[in-house]
């Protein structure tokens, strides 16, 4: 299996052994070695139904696929990089916050809500599972994760919201005067409610 | 160390310990001491050192026609200068008698013990220049020419997000996107490639079509970003 480690806070690498990793189209910005890019899709899997969701939810990515031996650097827009590691479990990641997969892992879309299609965020996420590595990307600084331990609920503005991991229920309030102080976009204000145990990701900057 | 990092943005330099510096125009940011700063454009008369091996009207066309007319302001005197640019990620780079190539956009300051030129990007090999080295500055935006810096002393890189450094090789085969390249030193010669097929590049490709093949014995710095200054 392919091998993901960081260098610095904003460039991961990846150790290719005749394996292969999947990137987002246009992050490498350097490798050393033998190593053959090619499109690989989209986030949302392949076939129909898949393109329909795409099309839906504007919930894609384009993926490509690096595969030989060697070590390939990816980057994109000096945005700091968080590992996660997947033990035959999902990670539930916006897809423009997606920079790189390793390993034994799958994606899917998945639908969150009605209301997103008005506004369009963190409404349909990208969903990771299985056993591997993802590398997250975070703009605006590091990465916050933010515990959610069953008590109290958790509420993140959606334009900060990265990902989240564990036993989660996700719902909206559409509070008004609440959203009118934090919300910076037009459209159908909102905020991200989080119930159950896991951890949320998100980045201190507003997309 | 003649340059100092305050932050990862910031750089200061002590005149008496670095002697003359030259720097890109605006990049100072505050000084303490007596510290004049004179213009050292094209003619380089004031530069103290810092005369650009391509002089006169060729030079100042060639310049000007390469965009690597960024106007440079000489620091001469006592005291202590501090140097930043638009938030940019600053990367100290130590020459002792070796080169420096770097585009003039990411070159905040040098010292002038620092002999500085314009070169073609690949210069230094086979395949140079002419006609390939123009067909690369507008498929990947990159100048024709870029500046090169030898000698002993120092000099500061901007990048977006921070550089890592990676090692060349002879044969080893690195490449870079062109746009995360920031610059190399040693003895390395720079090759556009696009070893994609031309279905590829065109339609659903994985987005990395143009690379620059770096191949030689040296180091080569590589932005965190795509972003072009």
């Amino acid at each position: 299996m392919a091998q993901l480690r960081m260098n610095g806070r904003r460039v991961l690498e990846a150790q290719l052994q005749n394996t292969a990793v999947r990137a987002v189209s246009g992050s490498m910005v350097a490798y050393d070695g033998q190593v053959q890019f090619k499109s690989a899709g989209f986030g949302g899997g392949d076939g129909l139904m898949a393109g329909i969701k795409r099309k839906a939810t504007g919930e894609s990515m384009s993926l490509m696929e690096c595969t030989g031996s060697g070590t390939v650097y990816f980057a994109l827009d000096a945005q700091d990089i968080t590992l996660v590691d997947l033990d035959n479990d999902t990670l539930q990641v916006e897809s423009r916050q997606l920079l790189c997969m390793a390993g034994n892992l799958r994606t899917d879309i998945k639908f969150a809500g009605v209301r997103g299609a008005t506004t369009g965020q963190g409404l349909f996420t990208t969903t990771v599972s299985g056993q591997g590595q993802v590398a997250i990307l975070s703009a605006g600084g590091p990465l916050i994760g933010l515990e959610v331990d069953g008590q109290n609920p958790l509420v993140v503005d959606p334009d900060a919201f990265v990902a989240a991991r564990g036993q989660l229920n996700q719902s909206f309030i559409t509070d008004v005067s609440w959203a009118n102080v934090i919300g910076e976009g037009s459209g159908e204000p909102f905020s991200l409610r989080w119930d159950g145990q896991g951890v949320v990701y998100i980045q201190p900057a507003e997309r | 160390m003649t340059f100092e990092k305050v932050n990862s943005k910031v750089v200061k330099v002590n005149l008496s310990q670095s002697g003359n510096v030259l720097a890109r125009k605006g990049a100072m940011l505050f000084y303490s001491g007596d510290v004049r700063f004179v213009p050292a454009n094209a003619g380089g008369a004031a530069a103290g050192g810092g005369m650009p091996s391509m002089g006169g009207i060729a030079g100042m066309a060639g310049r000007s026609m390469a965009g690597e007319n960024v106007v440079m302001m000489a620091a001469s005197g006592q005291g202590e200068v501090h140097y930043g640019r638009a938030g940019l990620h600053v990367t100290i780079v130590q020459l002792t008698g070796g080169t420096l190539v770097v585009e003039a956009s990411r070159l905040l300051a040098h010292t002038a013990n620092l002999q500085s030129s314009v070169v073609s990007l690949s210069s230094g090999g086979s395949g140079g220049g002419g006609l390939r080295g123009m067909i690369r500055g507008a498929v990947t935006g990159q100048g024709m020419f870029t500046t090169q810096l030898s000698g002993q002393g120092s000099a500061v890189l901007l990048s977006h997000g921070g550089t890592i450094e990676l090692p060349v090789r002879p044969g080893g085969g690195t490449v870079v996107d062109p746009q995360a390249y920031v610059g190399h030193t040693g003895n390395v010669r720079v090759d556009m490639s696009a070893n994609v097929g031309w279905r590829e590049a065109v339609g659903r490709g994985a987005g990395e079509a143009i690379q620059l093949k770096l191949d030689g014995e040296g180091v080569v710095y590589v932005q965190a970003s795509e972003q072009k200054l």
